[in-house]
């Protein structure tokens, strides 16, 4: 804790250019630390973990604050939106990033029905089917909502630049005297009179004196490259029971407090830093793949290949820091990787500080059963009475 | 993975299966929850001519008490054992084992009995069966036989059953009420199958002295036995904390411990240890609030 606290960039010295060039867009490192601290009862943990071990019983405490680099990415890493609404108010939205379960079809609606005030029921997320989407480069990097949701994001801004031309001559009123709020054009000092912009997209369709250069058509493109990457960050707390008799670690405790900037779905951002920590914690713990000396893959079912089940976990204690980013429009960072980046070294960290007394620093993952036992196999644990 | 291809068929009585079975020797294989075969099918570990269904046999699923023994058909599942009101009363290890078995899914359509015959090295109920001397019941051509849990279990998938043989029952004895019995097992993260499990059951008397005790163990070697050393240096004696802990450190006495992906031989000996350990103490508790 007081090695990060005293090597952390300042919120002041954002965007914060590291050694390598890299400018970190920006971030409160600290506050998401002291939050996790606080969150977890780390000075009572300390004070339980002196506790137990003289009951000869290895309660660790693990830690890990991370910056991550999201987004990917400026120079040629944009991504394509479409949105189109059509004459029935129907909305079509378009995506190149394909989401494969992270939830994008809502959170890109989301994003939709706040900009142009339609109803999340009436959009229609599309992608994935390159029948229908012309380009898009796709999903990876945490990048999916932080560039592929700001492209459908600018998309609905000129779908509904479209509306308030289409609206002005509609309402036969200068565009200028349009307000917009809560999804309705309505004519400054007229609040009665004014159309929604489904009601645009229909009426347009019927309408038979549109002059010709009007396109009615309510759909646009666009595509977003941002101008930097940006930098997630958090702080994860693992605490784990470790018994050296058997070797076997037991999950106590998980506390994440995580930074994606700005949150468009938090049960959606919950579900991404939940499955990446459990992941994060497979590999930290169980899986591994082994081969025989000719060859032979040994690890080849999921009866040999061991993955994290609900029953070996805690509930996880999940919060948030929110300190958007500038390098979008919307603030948003990203949150796919996140899980996985905090969650590993601080369940690794967890079990090594649990077998300090054995003088334990270090164990290559994953820590099986085996592993643990024979680090503290024959020690005698510092500060306690028991041999093992 | 696809089997190879076999045929099938589905005999409405015990006559009729074990007829089948002789007519087609070691050509056929009989399928009970499938939950061994099939993966083993599916692998091609194994493909036989011909799969005999058990499942459209009356009377061969069911647990009864009688004469002071419990009697479990072979094709009873692991979860009618599992939540058996009898059992929990009369013979709770069995219970306690079936609980920790695969997954409810695996407790739903597995049976004791196609699991016994298995004979998995890592299996949770031979330990159980051995801890409470069960005998099982062989039906063949020339009628039936029991044989003693303790003679039944050879190697590792070997049993002394005979290629023309059906396991039917599993009859163990359960005349004593003040007993106390445990299993715990350290299971193997991905499968669930036991890196080592132990298997106790005991009878307490006057002042705490053990006056008859079972020990049954899985996983340690190719395969399942009664660690009859640490029972007899705890028959007739006072169950204390260091007898209990001197005992267990012998059930590796004359065992060849496996050694596999999950657990050296040095590890799972060091396993077998403490698990006999703890699972006699808990037996011990249980045993103590029992009376």
């Amino acid at each position: 804790v007081k090695v990060r606290q005293k090597n952390f960039p300042k919120p002041t010295e954002f965007p914060f250019k590291t050694a390598t060039g890299v400018a970190y867009d920006s971030g409160n490192y600290q506050l998401a630390l002291n939050k996790a601290l606080k969150l977890a009862g780390y000075e009572k943990l300390r004070r339980d973990q002196k506790r137990l071990r003289s009951q000869g019983r290895y309660l660790g405490i693990g830690l890990s604050t991370y910056v991550e680099i999201c987004a990917m990415g400026p120079k040629g890493m944009w991504e394509y939106g479409k949105v189109e609404v059509e004459p029935s108010g129907k909305v079509t939205v378009l995506s190149g990033a394909s989401p494969h379960g992270q939830g994008q079809e809502t959170s890109f609606a989301q994003i939709v029905a706040d900009e142009l005030g339609v109803e999340l029921d009436a959009i229609t997320v599309v992608h994935g089917d390159t029948a229908a989407v012309p380009k898009g480069i796709g999903t990876f990097g945490s990048r999916a909502t932080a560039v592929g949701g700001i492209a459908v994001y600018q998309a609905a801004g000129k779908v509904k630049e479209k509306a308030r031309e289409l609206a002005s001559h509609l309402l036969e009123v200068d565009a200028d005297d349009l307000n917009f709020s809560e999804g309705r054009f309505n004519v400054k000092g007229v609040p009665k009179k004014g159309l929604t912009i489904q009601q645009i997209a229909q009426q347009v369709h019927t309408t038979k004196n549109l002059p010709k250069e009007m396109d009615p058509r309510l759909s646009a493109e666009s595509t977003f490259e941002p101008s930097n990457f940006t930098f997630p960050f958090g702080t994860h707390i693992c605490v784990v029971e470790v018994e050296p008799q058997t070797g076997t670690v037991e999950i106590e405790k998980y506390v994440a407090v995580d930074d994606c900037g700005k949150v468009i779905n938090p049960l959606l951002v919950d579900g991404q830093i939940q499955g990446g920590i459990v992941q994060g914690l497979g590999q930290a713990l169980f899986e591994e793949v082994i081969y025989d000396e000719n060859g032979q893959l040994l690890t080849g079912s999921l009866m040999d290949y061991a993955l994290p089940r609900a029953a070996d976990l805690p509930r996880l204690n999940l919060t948030r820091t929110e300190t958007p980013t500038p390098v979008n429009p919307l603030g948003i960072k990203g949150i796919g990787e996140a899980g996985t980046i905090g969650s590993t070294p601080a369940v690794v960290n967890a079990v090594v500080d649990a077998l300090a007394p054995f003088g334990v620093t270090h164990i290559d993952m994953p820590l099986t059963p085996q592993k643990i036992w024979s680090l503290s196999e024959g020690k005698k644990a510092a500060g306690s009475g028991a041999r093992r | 993975m696809i089997p190879a291809s076999f045929d099938y068929i589905a005999p409405q009585t015990l006559d009729e299966a074990v007829g089948a079975l002789a007519a087609h020797g070691g050509e056929a294989k009989l399928l009970a929850g499938g939950h061994s075969l099939l993966p083993l099918l599916k692998l091609r570990f194994v493909s036989p001519k011909l799969l005999i269904d058990l499942s459209k046999i009356p009377g061969l699923s069911g647990i009864n008490e009688r004469d002071d023994k419990i009697v479990i058909g072979a094709l009873t599942t692991h979860y009618q054992i599992e939540s058996s009101e009898l059992l929990k009363e009369r013979c709770d290890l069995l219970c306690q084992t079936a609980r920790v078995i695969g997954d409810v899914q695996v407790r739903n359509r597995g049976t004791i009995g196609g699991s016994l015959t298995h004979a998995d090295p890592s299996a949770d109920w031979p330990a159980a069966i051995l801890a409470l001397a069960g005998e099982l019941k062989l039906s063949g051509p020339k009628g039936d036989r029991w044989l003693a849990a303790e003679q039944f279990f050879l190697g590792p998938m070997t049993t002394a059953i005979e290629p023309t043989e059906i396991l039917t029952e599993i009859r163990l004895p359960v005349s004593s009420r003040r007993y106390g019995s445990a299993y715990l097992k350290m299971a193997q993260q991905a499968s669930g199958f036991a890196v080592v499990g132990v298997a106790v059951w005991l009878r307490l008397g006057q002042s705490s002295r053990c006056e008859d005790i079972g020990v049954g163990v899985t996983g340690l070697g190719v395969k399942p036995f009664r660690a009859r050393t640490v029972e007899s240096r705890l028959r007739g004696n006072k169950l204390t904390p260091k007898l209990v802990e001197e005992s267990a450190a012998q059930v590796t006495q004359g065992s060849d411990p496996l050694e596999d992906l999950h657990a050296s031989a040095k590890f799972r000996a060091h396993l077998a240890q403490v698990y006999t350990s703890r699972t006699l103490q808990e037996a011990v508790k249980r045993a103590a609030s029992r009376r």
